[in-house]
């Protein structure tokens, strides 16, 4: 059996600051498979963005950051990587889209000229034609209709949903094994989030790539992933297969997320059971979902 | 560019900004073919025409030793464009990667630079050019070291306060999730977005860096005779006011006309390009 294309265990990062170690991540463990989709999900501040960080290594160089555990990339152990090697598999073999597309691109360059700084990236002095035509290529696959057009623009010339199928064509461009997606969409509006969405997910099926998503959005990742990992203050708190994560939440901190979604049908924002304590409770499992299971 | 130089002729202001920023590199460039005695740049002397008011062939009168003021004020301009143009060329690359660095890279970095730019920026600038003038001989060369050793830490503070934003901006953070590296980030995403700001302040530095130039020379400090300044010679003229009005006020008024179109230009360009200081 082949390694999976993400494997974290027990990994953990705390902040030095001058009042000592603030404790971010727990410990926390989880795995993507080949062509899996796999959602982490839990509110703000509960180390969604910095594990996907430490995925690409970007914590790492930062002198405050304590960091242990293991982090697995098809099976190499991204701490034993040198620098140099670990900084080849970014951009190429992992890449990540973010939350505002707009902001992620460079105003000052073409989308062509960031198209093929990407594109350098795995395949060094590439030529402008042959850069350009892989470009297109790229932006046909994500349903943009005048790729000549957009290549020539800059991004404020583009709207946010443009953008934001460029940065996933863009993402998808090397072929990486592993993307990350950081509540991707988050700055557009539902419509548009709802398409681009949509578009993502068939790229991904169709370049096989890996997917660990990162939402607060329930309703969003209820249509993305396979599977869910719910996080709470650097906890992983519940995992499971998605339709039975939502079908039936186990832990309090799940219930409380799922009810706490407004309902459009009225009745405005529901009341919540207040006892953070209880959200502590430990890691539930759904059968044959623990970490063990999964990678035996 | 080419829309940019359309809108500065459409504002009356810049307009004028445009035309005596015009006139003032036109001359310095033909110096030569539109002055009509350009021996007097040099140690002429001349006892029948000496300090004779506005007259032709001298428009702008003659000076003490007979030399025609217009030509002198003409080829003055020519050594101020120079200075102004090499000042600027050292100071603004120093300056903007002094504080690209310090705005992007943080840490012990930032501290550091920041701390060597305030220190800069503490001393008044005219009184650190005249230290550095009073350290070293009296020459152009030196007056254009002067004035950019008081100059850089302006471009640093602006720079840095642009990296500090432009670092939090989504494409820095996706240029180092593709492995670009730090000088590649700070020179080819950030750079390039702090350049409307730069330009600016260059066009509006510009007026100023002669000002100063002719400030130093003013107190003895700059250009040596016999090599003509707008300074030197506005000093010069300033002990026989006022019977010999024109030694002080042709190059008085030359000095206002560059300072002033450079600042009207600088200042149009910055509405335009939007930049708030």
């Amino acid at each position: 059996m082949t390694a999976p294309t993400l494997k974290i265990e027990n990994l953990k990062l705390g902040f030095k600051n001058w009042a000592g170690v603030s404790n971010v991540l727990h410990g926390i463990s989880l795995h993507i498979k080949k062509g899996e989709r796999v959602a982490l999900v839990g509110e703000s501040g509960s180390g969604k963005s910095v594990t996907a960080r430490i995925v690409l290594g970007m914590l790492q160089q930062l002198k405050t950051a304590r960091i242990s555990g293991s982090v697995e990339f098809e099976g190499i152990n991204l701490e034993t990587l040198k620098p140099a090697s670990r900084h080849a598999l970014r951009g190429t073999r992992m890449s990540m889209i973010f939350q505002d597309p707009t902001s992620s691109l460079n105003p000052v360059y073409t989308i062509f000229a960031l198209f093929k700084e990407v594109l350098a990236r795995a395949e060094p002095g590439i030529t402008s034609e042959r850069a350009r035509q892989r470009a297109i290529e790229a932006l046909a696959d994500v349903a943009i209709n005048e790729p000549e057009r957009v290549l020539d623009s800059y991004s404020f010339q583009l709207s946010g949903g443009m953008n934001q199928r460029v940065m996933i064509a863009m993402a998808l461009a090397n072929n990486p094994a592993l993307l990350l997606a950081d509540e991707p969409g988050t700055a557009l509006d539902v419509t548009v989030q709802a398409q681009t969405l949509k578009l993502m997910s068939e790229l991904v099926e169709k370049h096989q790539t890996s997917v660990l998503f990162i939402s607060h959005n329930l309703g969003v990742v209820r249509e993305f992933a396979d599977r869910v990992y719910v996080i709470y203050k650097g906890n992983i708190v519940e995992q499971g297969a998605t339709a039975e994560l939502f079908a039936n939440p186990q832990h309090p901190y799940t219930r409380a997320l799922l009810s706490a979604v407004p309902r459009i049908t009225g009745g405005g924002i529901p009341d919540l059971d207040d006892d953070p304590g209880q959200f502590l409770a430990p890691l539930v499992a759904h059968p044959s979902y623990s970490e063990k299971e999964r990678l035996a | 560019m080419k829309k940019t130089l359309l809108i500065l002729t459409r504002n009356p202001l810049s307009l004028i900004g445009l035309i005596l920023v015009a006139i003032v590199v036109f001359s310095a460039i033909f110096a030569d073919f539109i002055t009509p005695f350009p021996e007097h740049v040099g140690a002429v002397v001349d006892f029948v025409n000496f300090n004779k008011p506005p007259q032709w062939p001298y428009i702008f009168g003659t000076d003490l030793v007979g030399r025609d003021l217009f030509t002198r004020v003409v080829y003055a301009y020519r050594i101020s464009l120079v200075l102004g143009i090499v000042v600027l060329a050292i100071a603004v690359p120093i300056g903007v990667t002094v504080g690209l660095a310090a705005g992007y890279l943080g840490g012990w970095a930032e501290y550091v630079l920041m701390r060597i730019t305030d220190v800069f920026l503490s001393i008044p600038p005219l009184v650190l050019a005249m230290s550095v003038m009073g350290l070293l001989e009296p020459t152009l060369t030196n007056g254009m070291i002067a004035v950019t050793v008081m100059w850089w830490p302006w471009y640093t503070r602006l720079v840095y306060n642009i990296a500090r934003s432009e670092k939090e901006e989504g494409y820095v953070l996706a240029a180092e999730v593709i492995g670009a590296s730090k000088t590649h980030i700070m020179f080819r995403e950030i750079l390039p977005n702090c350049v409307p700001s730069i330009i600016t302040k260059m066009t509006l530095d510009f007026g100023f860096v002669i000002l100063i130039a002719s400030s130093l020379s003013f107190l003895g400090l700059g250009v040596q005779p016999p090599t003509p300044d707008l300074g030197s010679m506005v000093a010069e003229g300033a002990k026989y006011l006022p019977d010999s009005w024109w030694l002080t006020v042709f190059p008085g008024l030359a000095i206002l006309i560059a300072v002033f179109g450079f600042n009207l230009i600088g200042d149009a360009l910055r509405e335009i390009l939007g930049i708030d200081q």
